[in-house]
């Protein structure tokens, strides 16, 4: 009679821990959570992510317009202004490539535009040669002799000392051609993001075929955003850093790689507040209604690794020589934002959303 | 004391009842928690477009930035030399980088009719076997057809692939439609005769593949079965190949015909092949002998350094598994009997061990899930490439592995399966099996509508 009593009294404990372990919340909350788990979804699809991809297809049309100038009416105010469009669709590009997956890649318009190193042996011999400089001609390159690393190299020179006067006839063919086709890729893969892919992610878990779950989803966000936070350290700042060799630097002509690394960086922030030109919900709303310590250590890591990408005084390629504690500085303060993003921004989507 | 140890095991029954009834039905059930791994220790927790990418756990700080070093040299975009960055593209060559066809690590997409084949490659060779049992080299084209080529040199040639549809039913009175492939030389810089083989060949996986590589040989040639010693009407044959390093025939087990020894041979002879690249393997370009090779600026030493050949060899010894989805779904379940039932497995073995090895701990004595059995199976007519490749027949092809291939439309963005990519989803490809896998997939003909989805729900699940 004790023992069963007591085998009862051990039963109960174990079925109320169990029952309360398995219930919900309260209802309320729980719809407003999944309200909120969608909605982010599809801000982020419309104002992050489409809409970035508008932007860049906008200003890769300001950037053949000033092509188009310079070729006419070869002025230094003229090249100033194409090398200012590039510099500018170079922004929106480094910022979307903290999300660069869908169309991007599947569509391989990365490599298409954003190939290094160039290939400068070809790349003479094409200026030498009498191929015609269609666009067609510049689809069919490779990638190494396409996209904004050539029509760079065109714009500034080996050495950033370019002039209008000294560009070439073939020179303006090529460029415009180049020109031509990062519109044409710019467009396909906004047309991608608006005819279709941005209903994939923003019904992730409710229909999608790409996402068969919110999480899914979510974790193909944090990834993303994981991935250039990597990738810029330990690859693009760290390979030219280990081998001292600035021609393993991107964007070396125009010396904008310390500026394309923070727009990656800053890429992140925007993907996290779902803030690209329109301030709709991102994951910082799901972060906020359930850690805002999280929320808190987010902003910290990325604001201190801004703030150690601001500390160089000379491009780049010079300050893997000459700012060696920078730049293992700015390595370090990255690497510590792609900690927090893998360690404690993942599992807590892992655990938040299904 | 015995009612109260009964006791304690009633409520114990009790705690674990009510906890596996709290979770949802999709969640993981722990006693089948080796399933789930299809690459043992080393499986990886993402099923999303990275999900072939992930570095193995538990290694050296030293063996992790290896394989990140392998990694940038994997995704390195080769060009023309002189080049201060790279150096080397060419002359002729299929791709300018590794990741160029193994696009995230994953399947290569083949081209539609009319487009040329960017993820795909053609190996070529006369009737014959040469030197070292290898297919004979077409003189001025060599075993592989280099499609492209930088400006001052021609491309050897290329091929167009044109499509005929023709459909079929299943038992039950649906049906399906297959396409077959048909392959013509286009642009070829000089004759090719008219007696030469061509293999179409789509850029594989490479995740997994120092799992594979770990699997003893005993364990692979316990497998085969040369002369159907068991009747059961599957073969399983081992192919012997050369090894360029040790200069002897050995075991093959990558490779769409498992004509490839080890990893680093496939990864230096793609590097050669594929980008012109040469390397310690491979010091000659593939263009010596060519009557255009002379014009071509000669290079006295080879183009790749070892420490970047190796760096990887490791990085795609390292490549974790991506793990199993959904395998309590009653679909799936279903599926993994018709798997058996309809003798699947035979050949796409489920199960294999790899040997231990103290100093790889990664790799050592794991319970992996790759359903293959690296052998070379009979595939039937509708398959052959009438190519011999050493030991493998113009029939055979090596069982491929199915681990992750249910992810390939997340990773690659596409589902073109089989050597040439000519089935446009799983179950064509499970379609297009004949020879040794004729039986098998008469089974599956005779399936009921739900159980050939079960089926496929098994292989997405993979």
């Amino acid at each position: 009679m004790k023992n069963t009593f007591k085998a009862s009294l051990f039963l109960t404990i174990p079925m109320v821990l169990a029952a309360s372990s398995c219930k919900k919340s309260n209802s309320d909350d729980t719809q407003q959570a999944s309200t909120l788990k969608a909605q982010i979804l599809a801000d982020v699809s419309a104002n992050v992510c489409t809409s970035s991809y508008q932007d860049m297809l906008d200003k890769a049309n300001v950037l053949q317009s000033a092509v188009t100038a310079l070729t006419n009416t070869p002025t230094d105010a003229n090249l100033a202004a194409a090398r200012t469009a590039w510099k500018n669709m170079r922004v929106t590009w480094e910022e979307t490539e903290a999300w660069l997956f869908g169309p991007v890649e599947a569509d391989k318009i990365d490599p298409r535009i954003d190939t290094w190193p160039v290939d400068f042996t070809q790349l003479d011999q094409i200026l030498k040669s009498n191929d015609e400089l269609t666009e067609a001609y510049v689809d069919n390159l490779d990638d190494a002799l396409k996209g904004f690393h050539p029509i760079e190299y065109l714009l500034w020179g080996q050495n950033g000392t370019k002039t209008a006067a000294s560009f070439t006839a073939r020179e303006k063919a090529y460029l415009t051609s180049l020109t031509q086709n990062l519109v044409k890729l710019t467009t396909s893969v906004r047309n991608t993001w608006s005819n279709g892919y941005n209903k994939q992610l923003a019904t992730a878990g409710a229909g999608s075929t790409e996402f068969t779950t919110q999480q899914a989803a979510y974790v193909q966000l944090v990834d993303a955003m994981h991935d250039i936070c990597e990738e810029v350290a330990n690859s693009k700042m760290k390979e030219p850093f280990d081998s001292q060799d600035a021609s393993k630097e991107e964007s070396p002509f125009a010396k904008n790689s310390i500026i394309d690394f923070t727009n990656n960086i800053k890429g992140i922030m925007i993907m996290y507040q779902g803030n690209f030109s329109v301030d709709g919900k991102g994951i910082e709303d799901l972060v906020r209604a359930n850690n805002l310590s999280l929320d808190a250590e987010i902003k910290s890591k990325y604001a201190a690794a801004i703030a150690a990408l601001g500390t160089f005084s000379v491009p780049f390629g010079q300050a893997i020589v000459s700012e060696p504690t920078k730049v293992q500085n700015a390595m370090t303060k990255i690497n510590d934002f792609a900690s927090t993003l893998d360690e404690k921004l993942k599992p807590f989507i892992l655990q938040q959303v299904k | 004391m015995k009612r109260a140890t009964q006791a304690v095991l009633v409520i114990l029954c009790i705690v674990i009842f009510l906890q596996i009834a709290c979770k949802k039905a999709d969640t993981i059930i722990d006693n089948l928690e080796s399933e789930w791994l299809n690459g043992g220790s080393q499986t990886a927790f993402d099923q999303g477009s990275s999900s072939f990418s992930h570095m193995f756990s538990g290694m050296s700080a030293l063996q992790n930035r290896v394989h990140e070093v392998g990694d940038g040299q994997f995704s390195a975009t080769f060009v023309a030399a002189p080049a201060p960055l790279n150096p080397g593209l060419g002359p002729i060559y299929n791709n300018v980088a590794c990741v160029s066809c193994h696009v995230s690590d994953g399947r290569g997409k083949v081209p539609g009719s009319g487009e040329s084949a960017a993820n795909m490659l053609f190996r070529i060779s006369l009737p014959g076997i040469g030197e070292h049992g290898n297919p004979v080299p077409i003189p001025g084209f060599g075993d592989q057809l280099q499609s492209r080529s930088v400006l001052t040199a021609s491309p050897e040639g290329d091929v167009s692939i044109n499509y005929t549809e023709q459909s079929y039913n299943f038992a039950d009175g649906d049906t399906y439609s297959l396409r077959t492939p048909h392959y013509t030389f286009i642009n070829l810089y000089m004759p090719m005769p008219s007696n030469a083989l061509l293999s179409p060949r789509v850029a594989a996986p490479v995740f997994g593949l120092g799992l594979l590589e770990a699997v003893s040989e005993e364990d692979i040639l316990k497998m085969a079965d040369p002369n159907d010693a068991n009747k059961d009407g599957i073969k399983g044959q081992a192919n012997y190949v050369w090894d360029v390093l040790n200069q002897k025939k050995v075991l093959g087990r990558f490779g769409w015909k498992a004509n490839q020894p080890s990893i680093l041979q496939q990864v230096a002879a793609a590097y050669n092949g594929d980008m012109g690249i040469t390397n310690y393997l491979f010091p000659k370009e593939s263009s010596e002998g060519q009557t255009q090779f002379s014009s071509q600026p000669g290079s006295k030493t080879y183009e790749l350094a070892d420490s970047l050949l190796y760096s990887v060899e490791f990085y795609v010894k390292s490549l974790a598994v991506p793990v199993r989805r959904d395998i309590t779904n009653p679909a799936v379940v279903r599926g993994k009997a018709l798997f058996t039932q309809t003798g699947c497995i035979k050949c796409h073995a489920a199960d294999l061990r790899t040997k231990v090895n103290v100093a790889f701990p990664q790799v050592s004595n794991q319970l992996i899930h790759p359903f293959t059995d690296l052998l070379l199976h009979d595939m039937g007519d509708g398959l052959a490439d009438n190519r011999p490749d050493f030991l493998a027949s113009g029939k055979q092809w090596r069982t491929a592995p199915l681990w992750g291939i249910g992810l390939t439309q997340k990773v690659n963005g596409h589902t073109n399966f089989l050597h040439d990519g000519r089935a446009r989803n799983l179950m064509e490809a499970v379609m297009w099996h004949g020879g040794e896998a004729l039986a098998a997939k008469n089974n599956v003909v005779q399936l009921s509508r739900s159980d050939r989805a079960s089926l496929i729900a098994f292989l997405e699940s993979l």
